[in-house]
């Protein structure tokens, strides 16, 4: 029984798609539900899906400049100090006090590096390794050089993200930026 | 009551849905084994009825996760037991689920005609695994910030468009509010309809295929492949015949799916009553000291980043868990061949071992790498008391004040500081706020800078004042503060010449 054509139904659909103009009523009322459906699931999809997509267009953020050490004089020459710095920052609804870190290195006392306080593999914190010498991520163990931000070991894809310095009045400032991180490219975000 | 039952019954067939879902033949001599899947379903639902409990206390938002779980612990009724069943119960979903994967794979249940049900019971254990990623950055503790950081720069190394996954993740370009929202929207409204729907789906088609019966039943005299075009018959006929030789779904399978669920949903209990969950101290996101550790189910993996070179990080990273979701998928469409006990499936039993061993090993080597965390001693820094604390170290006021362990280094033209270290019983954050501000309106001869204004701002002086505040010495959460606040006379208005 199951297995039988009907053939009303048929005859019609065959009468129907003979004439390859007319769609016919049951062309018709097939071709309704599908606009009508695709019209619900557009007016209410396009705006939830730019919705929960929107921050991929989140710009990066620019010229922040932040005053990282008050007096070049009392910055030891050779040892990488970190300085963790606070900011008031906007998150989303949320007005925060961010707090960041950076790497300070310089051997002259005048020229500064500056590291951003993230490992580029995958943005832990990083730490100066016991010997003094290189620095250390205790997540994935990557190890970076302290006078260039090297890569010594392990995982990361790329040397440590500098970041522009500037000396105003004895205070040296540092551009603070963040950066994609385990790619090998430098992308600000 | 009889009246009734037939008066219901009349209206929507009770008697057509108990035939097809009590009665039904299964095959016999199922293992203990094949309650793993029912076990899973009955934690989903004890997940869903903490879950619902959970979420009725929970605030997602940075400002108030942490303290709307700590108050969920300390404050409410049995809230500390729910949240442990809750937590336990997410490591037994992980466990139940992909022992019933193995369970079906080394059965060779996913094959003819099981292939669909197959790949519906993967993507199950995909959202499972989603459930457990976006449902520890829940707390908004240390653990919770750290692993989602690593968790989402994983998403962000995918080829092309890691970026974009990235920022969708995370709502914006850093983890903060707005990801915490996307994640409790996802834990609590997306993944649980998902798994709910999938869920249906797959239990239908249990329904509709039966269970797979015993491999050597479907293993004598079987075509070699499940695509020869006389395997399907061969299969119906073995297959009923086996199902007429078994028992009844109810109660012979139910009783048996029960108590391991009841076994399974105590150990939960007794875990949660005896281990807790554990919340460890709210996110910091400048503690360098702090090792990152995911839940011990994504352990392996986390493993495996440490020793690939860093060449092949973003291959492995997105490559590893893409390949092996994209194999499972497609098993049943490239393993064709009728043989079902493992035994008589080498490769497999290879690839499951080697699998298996290998996360195992990796599990096992991440364990003992583990170096605990220090434990926040005392009471958990507000984010405005970090704040300070980053501004003390900053402004090396350390240098000269002593706070506890950390000492000064004496040199000849160190000042003579107090000691710091139980400052917070002695003064109150407002009296050290103007004091820091201006010490010599205190004291006339104070060697201490004025770090009022342009200095510090006065919100980055009242940090410093609220962690001035917080630090009470070893024992100061049980001792009281007395306050010996003096303040100067006001200045007197200037008189006018």
């Amino acid at each position: 029984m199951r297995n039988e054509p009907e053939p009303l139904v048929e005859d019609a659909i065959a009468a129907e798609s003979a004439d390859p103009i007319a769609i016919g009523r049951r062309g018709f009322l097939q071709m309704s539900a599908a606009v009508a459906a695709a019209i619900t699931a557009g007016v209410v999809g396009v705006p939830v899906v730019r919705a929960i997509a929107s921050p991929a267009l989140a710009k990066p953020v620019v010229d922040n400049w932040v005053k990282v050490a008050d007096d070049i004089a009392v910055l030891d020459i050779g040892v990488p100090i970190r300085v963790d710095f606070v900011q008031t920052q906007d998150d989303a609804w949320i007005t925060n006090r961010a707090l960041n870190g950076v790497w300070l290195y310089t051997e002259d006392g005048e020229k500064f590096k500056a590291y951003n306080g993230h490992c580029t593999h995958l943005g832990c914190g990083y730490m100066l390794a016991k010997d003094g010498k290189s620095f250390i991520c205790p997540c994935h163990r990557g190890q970076f050089d302290i006078k260039t931000g090297a890569v010594l070991g392990g995982p990361p894809p790329r040397p440590l993200d500098e970041l522009e310095t500037e000396v105003r009045d004895g205070s040296v400032f540092v551009k603070y930026q963040d950066f994609r991180l385990g790619v090998a490219e430098r992308v600000a975000v | 009551m009889a009246t009734l039952a037939r008066w219901i019954d009349e209206r929507v067939d009770l008697v057509a849905i108990r035939r097809n879902l009590f009665d039904r033949e299964v095959p016999g001599d199922l293992t203990w084994w094949h309650t793993l899947g029912s076990a899973t379903l009955t934690v989903f639902a004890v997940q869903i009825v903490t879950g619902v409990a959970l979420a009725m206390y929970y605030a997602p938002s940075p400002d108030h996760a942490y303290d709307s779980i700590r108050y969920l612990e300390r404050s409410v009724v049995s809230g500390s037991l729910v949240r442990g069943i809750h937590h336990w119960g997410a490591s037994a979903m992980i466990i139940l689920v992909m022992a019933h994967v193995i369970r079906v794979f080394t059965m060779g249940a996913y094959k003819y005609p099981r292939e669909i049900n197959w790949v519906l019971g993967v993507v199950l254990l995909a959202v499972v695994f989603g459930f457990g990623f976006t449902g520890y950055l829940l707390p908004w503790d240390q653990k919770a910030y750290w692993a989602t950081q690593v968790g989402t720069n994983i998403a962000g190394t995918t080829p092309m468009v890691g970026g974009i996954i990235e920022k969708i993740l995370r709502g914006g370009n850093q983890l903060g509010a707005a990801t915490l929202a996307r994640f409790f929207a996802l834990h609590v409204l997306v993944l649980p309809l998902l798994l709910g729907g999938v869920v249906l789906l797959h239990l239908a088609l249990v329904i509709r295929q039966g269970i797979a019966p015993r491999t050597d039943i479907l293993e004598k005299e079987a075509p070699p492949r499940t695509d020869d075009p006389s395997y399907a018959d061969y299969y119906r006929k073995r297959y009923s015949s086996s199902k007429h030789a078994g028992v009844r779904f109810w109660p012979d399978i139910v009783a048996k799916d029960l108590v391991v669920g009841a076994i399974v949903v105590c150990m939960l209990v007794v875990l949660a009553k005896v281990a807790g969950s554990g919340l460890e101290a709210p996110a910091d996101p400048t503690d360098t000291s702090y090792t990152p550790r995911p839940e011990w189910y994504f352990l392996p993996f986390f493993q495996l980043l440490k020793v690939v070179p860093g060449s092949m990080e973003s291959a492995v990273a997105v490559g590893v868990p893409a390949a092996l979701f994209i194999v499972l998928l497609l098993l049943p469409f490239f393993d064709r061949r009728s043989t079902r006990a493992l035994l008589h499936r080498p490769v497999a039993a290879f690839a499951l071992v080697g699998i298996l061993g290998g996360s195992g090993f990796l599990l096992g080597q991440s364990m003992r790498e583990m170096t605990p965390n220090a434990p926040e001693v005392g009471r958990p820094l507000s984010s405005a008391e970090r704040s300070g604390r980053a501004l003390f170290k900053r402004q090396q006021c350390g240098s000269c004040h002593a706070v506890g362990d950390q000492k000064v280094e004496k040199k000849d033209d160190t000042p003579d500081a107090p000691d710091l270290t139980e400052v917070g019983l002695k003064h109150s954050p407002s009296w050290m706020h103007s004091f820091i501000e201006e010490p010599l309106r205190f004291h006339p001869d104070s060697k201490m800078p004025a770090f009022g204004p342009p200095t510090l701002s006065h919100q980055e002086i009242e940090e410093l004042s609220q962690y001035l505040s917080s630090l009470r010495g070893p024992h100061g959460l049980s001792r009281q503060p007395e306050y010996r606040d003096t303040f100067p006379e006001p200045a007197k208005p200037k008189e006018n010449p």
